[in-house]
């Protein structure tokens, strides 16, 4: 019996070893991945990489597939943004001549989302505001003419820029309103700490042609609102600390402020809150909000969502709460979905693991724990 | 003059130059006359008595487990510990574990001239203490003891009580080490 045992084996490794005498591997060409075809799943994920902070980052996720499709460095404290038309990632950034120290160069950097290849810059003067990611720190005019910088010196302003001549084209004072909040081709608002919105229009050149301040959209000491606003149909929506939600209407000359509504019943108001860096995603063709909901009084704001409520736009009625508890991801504090009538919805847990949801069930399909030491934003392709 | 007047003094004309929002040059005299009145606060005095036997505020190997101490017996009362008194709205790396303390920037760093302002109860005493948060500046992120608390922290348009802002931003050299958290007076005052 044993000398059968030996025979077989001695077959197997025979026939085995003859198929690698047989047929080597063939040589490999070294070569660079193209990029796949764009797809409304992928995501743009920021990792400030807090820790090491001169060395944040935006990696490409396909949330089908979830592979790590490619990186973009962000230097230090970065904004990062997609051109209207979606072909170009920008980020706005500071990078220190001897690393972690030395003379600042501001630079706006930009790259080819078909290569992930950077395909020019302009610098900026050194007053970009470092600031954590969010919608606003720049932007693009929606005919891609300008965009536009924020400034915090600590004096708040901001750049006007040419993206296809490669140039600064002007600095406007906003009078200690902070932040790019853009509008048609020509118009940005900022947030004002009276709760306002400052609005400047442009001239052909870029240059202040006029300005105005809204109505008060929120109170700043009793509710004040993230900074954290996200694209809703015609124009942006942000959250209130206490869960009201603002919708603002930048389709015109001037913003126009909706009833606000709110995401808590009076029981839950001031127990349950929004909270993290990015609380709030919204999809445009289902008219869905997510939001990263927590237990939490005065303070809280920055504390990931425990659970994941889920809202119709039109009805404001409250559509689901999905606990985040199974999912092991820790609280979210940072929520994204994609733009399609199918969506996934993205999750970053407080310890950088981003979750893969569908966003119509809650039901987890993916956890990825690489996607960076603290990704504090995503956006949509 | 002394050393650090001439940088504060130096600072806050560079300040008054660069800036139109008077609200941060009074608080920078705020926080100038904060600094002068440190010595003579009940809470520091308590903490240089602590020292004495061991001083967990001093220079120390980084970690973010307490230092057990007599003087020192929660985490209230270890600057090494996010929950100390006094970081209730910091938002960075604390320089106690740096190889600063809760109100000193480590060496071969730069101070922030600018700050934002907080008020923390202190249960040691149960008094409350107008406190400025200082960024020390210079070198890349310390990385050590993170921390982030947020009483009363406000967004961005309300800079002056907003800990998300790099304020290093001023320094000549901007990259942002570690956070302090300096007692300039009682809040009841």
């Amino acid at each position: 019996m044993r000398t059968l045992q030996l025979r077989a084996a001695l077959l197997a490794l025979m026939v085995g070893g003859g198929t690698f005498a047989a047929q080597p591997l063939t040589p490999e060409q070294l070569s660079i991945e193209p990029l796949p075809s764009k797809s409304p799943h992928w995501v743009f994920v920021i990792d400030e990489a807090f820790f090491n902070e001169i060395d944040a980052r935006v990696r490409l996720f396909d949330g089908d597939s979830y592979r790590h499709l490619g990186q973009i460095d962000a230097g230090f404290s970065p904004g990062v943004i997609q051109s209207p038309d979606g072909s170009t990632t920008a980020v706005a950034t500071t990078y220190f001549a001897r690393g972690g120290h030395g003379a600042r160069t501001d630079v706006v950097e930009f790259t080819d989302n078909a290569t992930l290849a950077v395909a020019g810059e302009i610098v900026l003067p050194p007053k970009r505001a470092q600031i954590p990611p969010t919608y606003f720190n720049l932007a693009y005019s929606t005919d891609s003419r300008f965009m536009y910088v924020a400034y915090i010196t600590p004096a708040a302003s901001f750049g006007v820029l040419d993206p296809a001549a490669k140039t600064v084209l002007a600095e406007i004072d906003t009078a200690g309103c902070v932040l790019v909040i853009p509008a048609g081709p020509n118009r940005v608002s900022s947030l004002c700490d009276n709760g306002k919105l400052l609005t400047v229009a442009l001239d052909s050149q870029g240059h202040e042609a006029s300005r105005s301040l809204s109505d008060a959209m929120f109170d700043p000491d009793a509710d004040p609102v993230f900074i954290q606003g996200v694209p809703s149909t015609r124009g942006y929506t942000f959250l209130s600390f206490l869960g009201q939600v603002h919708e603002v209407d930048f389709s015109g000359a001037q913003p126009s402020l909706l009833q606000p509504w709110s995401l808590v019943t009076d029981s839950e108001r001031g127990h349950w809150r929004p909270g993290g860096s990015q609380p709030l995603a919204i999809n445009r063709v289902l008219g869905r909000l997510y939001v990263a909901m927590h237990r939490g009084g005065e303070g809280s704001h920055k504390e990931g969502g425990t659970e994941i409520w889920v809202f119709d736009r039109s009805t404001h009625k409250r559509m689901a709460r999905w606990p985040m508890a199974p999912s092991r991801l820790g609280a979210v504090t940072a929520v994204q979905v994609s733009q399609d009538d199918a969506p996934l919805l993205f999750a970053a847990g407080d310890h950088g693991a981003v979750g893969v949801f569908d966003a119509l069930t809650g039901r987890l399909r993916h956890v990825d724990k690489d996607l960076g030491q603290t990704p504090w934003l995503f956006l949509n392709p | 003059m002394h050393p650090l007047d001439r940088l504060f003094e130096k600072s806050s004309r560079s300040l008054a130059q660069r800036t139109s929002r008077r609200s941060f040059v009074a608080q920078l005299g705020q926080a100038l006359t904060g600094s002068i009145l440190l010595p003579l606060l009940p809470i520091d005095r308590a903490s240089r008595a602590a020292a004495a036997n061991a001083d967990p505020d001093a220079a120390a190997p980084p970690q973010h487990a307490s230092i057990a101490s007599g003087a020192r017996n929660s985490a209230h009362d270890d600057p090494q510990n996010c929950e100390y008194w006094k970081y209730c709205a910091i938002d960075g790396f604390l320089c106690s574990c740096c190889g600063g303390s809760s109100h000193s920037c480590p060496p071969g760093t730069a101070m922030s001239p600018i700050t934002w302002i907080g008020t923390c109860h202190n249960p040691g005493d149960s008094r409350d203490y107008i406190v400025s948060y200082n960024d020390c500046c210079g070198k890349t992120s310390c990385g050590n003891c993170a921390c982030n608390r947020n009483e009363r922290e406000k967004p961005l348009y309300r800079l002056s009580r907003n800990n998300d802002v790099n304020w290093c931003m001023a320094n000549s050299d901007s990259n942002y080490h570690c956070s302090v958290s300096v007692i300039l007076g009682l809040a009841e005052q």
